[in-house]
């Protein structure tokens, strides 16, 4: 880390590049990016892209995780004039926003062209009212929004490909008016556990060895941490389990790849061998399957929600400023009994 | 160069003068964060920090930083915007 950080004091400025890149949370310059890249964006693009024309009218999971996180909204007395919609399931959050947040300007943001083009092609079929959306097509890594311009950012199962989590949610701050809103929903480390482990024992059993088939997810205790790190005022985290029945492993993955969450690690092993895929499959039947015959699937949702600092919003008092001692509050409580 | 003028503006569909205010109200350059400014000519838009077009497809802009072309000299109105490459965007060029 410190080798980096002198190597690149030594670099012969190009200082219009290092000008924006502290802008940016990426330069995809080897020597200047310290980060780790787990995931590879392009490939989840085309992934995105492939999921745009799978994609199931109504999906009961991603429709469900959608009105739960729009239900928050309910739970604020403060409207949210513009919206951010970041990438994920964009069009179930469209479909489901039937005036939640009172919600006069909407931007769709997705990073796959053909995720948004759909958005808006259903857009045009059955308009929201007194909604004016627009569509950009771009990157949470590198949120193309003006500072304090949007009320809300909510984000439905999409940061969770981010390479860098942290710094698209610091984006998302910044994009944030004072006393604005950061939603977002992201799938848990539970997730699709009955499949981690079926691959895991079929790899084990066909090739002598494992290769990560499942991505590695947030835990709950990070998403806490993630949100105070971004710098979020009034953080609450809160996680839940949906089990999703298959016919067989088979179809789980077809829903997959109709959701665009199939494997997009930069280190995948990009063969599959049909052997090994049957022997995963007939595993996860032998291992999972209920008494009636279908294989459950855990999907764990970790929903976050955070606040840009504002003046309004409660704070814990001055250390030391309380004028009345604890013992004196139990002794009043004590009196009663 | 042309920069867009109010009256071509009106002249335009309601496509593009709903692009233009979510531009000057929301959208930026997803490098810099700087204003983002559009190119009639070629239908894109153009971040002049670094000289990169981004182009506008069916009317939907794509601000990913891998679609951005950098400029020809004579396109950009900052020509020094083209010695800044990334590796990245040269990939895409041409």
């Amino acid at each position: 880390m410190r080798v980096l950080s002198l190597l690149r004091r030594n670099v012969p400025a190009c200082s219009r590049r290092n000008s924006f890149a502290w802008f940016c949370t990426d330069n995809g310059d080897g020597l200047q990016s310290s980060r780790v890249k787990i995931f590879d964006r392009q490939l989840k693009r085309t992934q995105r892209n492939r999921a745009a024309w799978l994609m199931r009218q109504k999906d009961s999971l991603l429709d469900t995780v959608a009105e739960n996180l729009l239900d928050r909204l309910e739970d604020c007395k403060k409207t949210f004039p513009t919206a951010l919609c970041l990438g994920g399931s964009l069009e179930a959050i469209r479909r489901l926003l039937r005036g939640h947040g009172a919600i006069e300007k909407l931007v769709m943001m997705d990073a796959s062209h053909d995720m948004v083009e759909f958005c808006k092609n259903a857009e045009q079929r059955s308009p929201n009212d007194k909604i004016e959306t627009t569509f950009v097509v771009g990157d949470e890594e590198f949120l193309p929004i003006k500072e304090s311009s949007v009320d809300l950012v909510i984000s439905c199962l999409g940061l969770h490909w981010t390479n860098d989590l942290p710094g698209a949610m610091i984006q998302s701050r910044l994009a944030l008016k004072p006393d604005g809103l950061f939603l977002a929903a992201i799938l848990g480390g539970e997730t699709l556990k009955e499949l981690r482990i079926a691959c895991t024992v079929a790899q084990m059993e066909r090739e002598g060895g494992i290769s990560p088939r499942v991505s590695p997810l947030a835990q709950v205790r990070d998403a806490g941490n993630l949100l105070t790190r971004a710098g979020f005022t009034l953080p609450g985290v809160d996680v839940d389990e949906y089990i999703v029945k298959y016919e067989s492993a088979l179809e789980l993955i077809e829903h997959l790849r109709a959701m665009g969450e199939t494997n997009a690690l930069l280190q995948r092993n990009t063969i599959l061998k049909r052997d090994t895929a049957l022997a995963t499959a007939a595993i996860y039947n032998e291992m999972f399957a209920a008494e009636d015959g279908t294989v459950p699937a855990t999907f764990q949702v970790i929903y976050m929600t955070g606040w840009k600092e504002h003046p309004s919003q409660q704070k814990a008092k001055r250390r030391g400023s309380a004028t009345i001692s604890f013992q004196d509050i139990q002794k009043h409580l004590g009196s009663q009994d | 160069m042309v920069k867009l003028s109010g009256a071509l503006l009106q002249n335009a569909g309601t496509e593009l003068g709903s692009l233009r205010k979510t531009l000057s109200e929301i959208l930026v350059c997803p490098l810099t964060k700087q204003p983002l400014r559009y190119c009639e000519k070629k239908n894109s838009l153009i971040s002049d920090a670094v000289g990169v077009s981004f182009p506008i497809k069916n009317g939907i802009p794509c601000l990913v930083p891998r679609d951005g072309k950098i400029l020809e000299e004579e396109d950009a109105s900052k020509p020094e915007g083209t010695t800044n490459s990334s590796a990245r965007n040269e990939e895409n060029q041409g």
